[in-house]
């Protein structure tokens, strides 16, 4: 609760700053690898290099900061693997036959109805627990992979064999506003639309009031069914945005492209910090969380460590956030 | 303390009614085979279903997930969980072909792989039980770290053992018709049935898993008997992933992948609480029973092409509604209280 709970950004002495790196030592963490590959690699720090990390982990992002609400409030969503498959193959089948816009908003809609039907699921069967909404939406992700497989026949489906227009793909794998590119500014303006909702609106609080005590939230008259309604929505939502950003760069669509992205959201959102537990976390956390994922796997190819290796060392990065954290709250309650 | 007592005791009554407990995954099985003996009976859908041969098929099929779903079953009720099984079975197969390979004699490479399942175990319960650390994550990346272990080891290709003999331990027949897997695999569940049934641990597995304070406060060694429950899981997942390999006479690193999170499934569908205190080694058999026959069904009908992609589809479906079914029972349950 402790880093929750502290009013940030007020006035910040010495002392407070060192108790604010010691429960978040994802920031050292950042800075230290930062320093590292700036050291190895000058071409490290550039902006061009960071339109690279955002494009290159779009997806991945994407999906982290549509799972952070759900982890806060105390569930997973283990469906947005099959979310993202069956999104891609919607997106790239239907640009022939209706075009390119049309195509994207039917795919946005495809998740967003994935998301919807996660929370009515869970919300019909009165499921509270994060074990109970654990199964059901794995076995949704089974589902919409399925779905996804039988719509294509199992068959990869390529974003340069259309004969429409695919400009706005092109334009979010290599376009520029500015000097940002456009998949950049669309993962800005998504984390600034989260970021009020989790900070500024009724529903926001109701997010981490759930996760924090569902049955304390009930009594508070805090709307819960609505809350997961929401939850899974955004998610489904935001699954369905990396989507179309990790098809505009693959240039494919595969029935199976989604799956790994499942274990690496959970790992980029309690990486940042987000209690796995609910009622504590931020967005802003978990692009901290997925940021320093990024640099690790920079800091690793940097360093010529074999793919299998990295992957290795993701999972011990997971077990040691997570026990690191165990044993600072065993420390705080005695 | 009263009322957590009373919860304890009928939590423990509730799983000693196995009968009603089964009734869904056990209906579930019975309308498969009533299907099934169904589209026997249409000329134009008659296939091998009822044969001894597909029986055999889907034991078989079903022994691998079912020694990993015991141990599963027991970390289940003791309140924890254990998603590394998948990577600790690839990475098991691998370093028990691995290690033949380089010149150790076959019952030392498999007992040392074993110990390694324990010893994996050991520190997943370290971690989550000592140190208080949330198990689901904590076994997620231990099946992470087991696979790119696994990865390194083969560099993501498939190996073979090059000694004969070591197919033969999961693929001799006995009596003419039964493989040792089988015989290994109703041996776990029997040893494990006989575990949670009839001894000390047994009992004190369900009590931790069911109220961890009171079974504190009633002088269990709470730590000690959930720990011993990872152990048991890794034990058993690394002798799954040997018969894997002896079974195949080969070990890949992607033989683990999706596998932790269908038997956790299999197991809840069977009725085993994911919340703990409830939950057997018959129940898992079913729900294990109930996932296998489906897909063996689905092999068997050979519809069109779509069939492999519909049966996962419906797979998927059964388990959400047979989950959704126990989540509404709980929340009729909680309203009615």
């Amino acid at each position: 609760m402790s880093a929750a709970t502290q009013p940030v950004g007020r006035r910040v002495s010495p002392r407070a700053a060192g108790d604010f790196l010691k429960n978040n030592p994802i920031y050292v963490a950042i800075a230290l690898l930062v320093i590292v590959t700036s050291v190895v690699e000058p071409k490290f720090l550039t902006l061009n290099n960071f339109d690279n990390i955002v494009r290159q982990f779009g997806v991945l992002i994407f999906a982290a900061l549509g799972m952070t609400f759900v982890i806060m409030a105390g569930f997973l969503d283990l469906s947005i693997g099959g979310i993202i498959s069956l999104v891609a193959v919607v997106t790239v089948t239907l640009i022939d036959p209706i075009g390119q816009g049309p195509a994207i908003l039917v795919g946005l809609a495809v998740g967003l109805a994935c998301g919807l039907l996660n929370s009515i699921l869970i919300v019909a069967s009165g499921a509270l627990t994060q074990a109970e909404s654990l199964f059901i939406t794995f076995g949704m992700s089974l589902v919409y992979g399925a779905v996804a497989l039988m719509y294509v026949q199992g068959v990869t489906q390529f974003l340069t064999y259309s004969e429409s227009d695919i400009s706005i793909f092109e334009a979010l794998n290599s376009g520029q506003i500015g000097f940002l590119s456009v998949a950049t500014v669309v993962f800005l303006v998504c984390l600034a639309i989260l970021a009020v909702i989790e900070k500024r609106t009724y529903m926001g609080r109701s997010v981490v009031l759930t996760g924090g005590n569902k049955v304390a939230a009930r009594l508070a008259g805090i709307p819960i069914s609505r809350t997961i309604v929401m939850i899974y929505a955004i998610s489904g939502l935001l699954s369905a945005i990396g989507a179309i950003v990790l098809i505009s760069r693959v240039t494919l669509a595969d029935p199976t492209m989604g799956t790994p992205y499942m274990t690496q959201a959970i790992l980029a959102v309690v990486v940042g910090g987000t209690a796995l537990i609910g009622g504590r976390g931020s967005v802003l956390w978990t692009v901290a969380g997925a940021f320093l994922l990024i640099l690790l796997n920079n800091c690793l190819n940097l360093l010529g460590v074999s793919s299998y290796v990295q992957f290795m060392i993701w999972g011990v990065v997971l077990i040691a956030v997570i026990w690191l954290d165990a044993v600072k709250e065993t420390r705080v309650s005695g | 303390m009263n009322t957590r007592q009373l919860n304890l005791n009928s939590r423990i009554r509730s799983s000693s009614r196995t009968v009603l407990g089964l009734q869904k995954a056990f209906l579930a099985i019975l309308l498969v085979v009533l299907a099934m003996a169904v589209f026997n009976l249409i000329p134009e859908t008659r296939n091998n279903f009822f044969s001894e041969a597909n029986f055999i098929n889907i034991l078989k099929s079903a022994s691998i997930f079912l020694i990993l779903a015991m141990g599963e079953t027991v970390v289940l009720i003791a309140g924890g969980v254990d998603l590394s099984i998948g990577g600790m079975m690839a990475f098991s197969g691998v370093v028990v072909i691995l290690l033949m390979n380089a010149g150790v004699p076959i019952p030392v490479a498999i007992a040392l792989t074993l110990l390694m399942g324990v010893a994996v175990g050991a520190v997943n319960a370290f971690i989550s039980v000592y140190q208080r650390a949330e198990p689901f994550i904590i076994t997620l990346g231990m099946g992470i770290v087991l696979t790119g272990a696994a990865q390194q080891l083969t560099n993501a290709r498939s190996v073979s053992s090059t000694l004969p003999d070591f197919q033969l331990i999961a693929n001799t027949q006995i009596l003419g018709w039964v493989p040792i897997l089988v015989v290994v695999m109703l041996a776990v569940l029997a040893v494990t049935y006989w575990m949670l049934r009839s001894t000390s641990f047994g009992r004190n597995v369900y009590a931790v898993g069911g109220d961890y304070e009171v079974a504190k406060y009633s002088g269990i060694n709470v730590r000690r008997t959930k720990a011993a429950t990872y152990l048991i899981c890794g034990l058993t997942a690394a002798l799954g992933g040997v018969m894997l390999a002896s079974q195949l006479n080969s070990a890949s690193s992607i033989a683990g992948e999706n596998t932790a999170l269908y038997v956790v499934c299999a197991v809840v569908v069977g009725g085993t609480s994911v919340a703990g205190g409830v939950g057997g080694a018959i129940k898992s058999t079913i729900g294990l029973l109930l996932l296998g026959l489906l897909t063996n069904a689905f092999n068997q009908l050979r519809i069109d092409s779509l069939v492999s992609y519909l049966s996962t589809a419906l797979l998927g479906i059964i388990i959400v509604s047979i989950l959704w079914l126990d989540s509404y029972g709980r929340k009729r349950r909680r309203e009615a209280v």
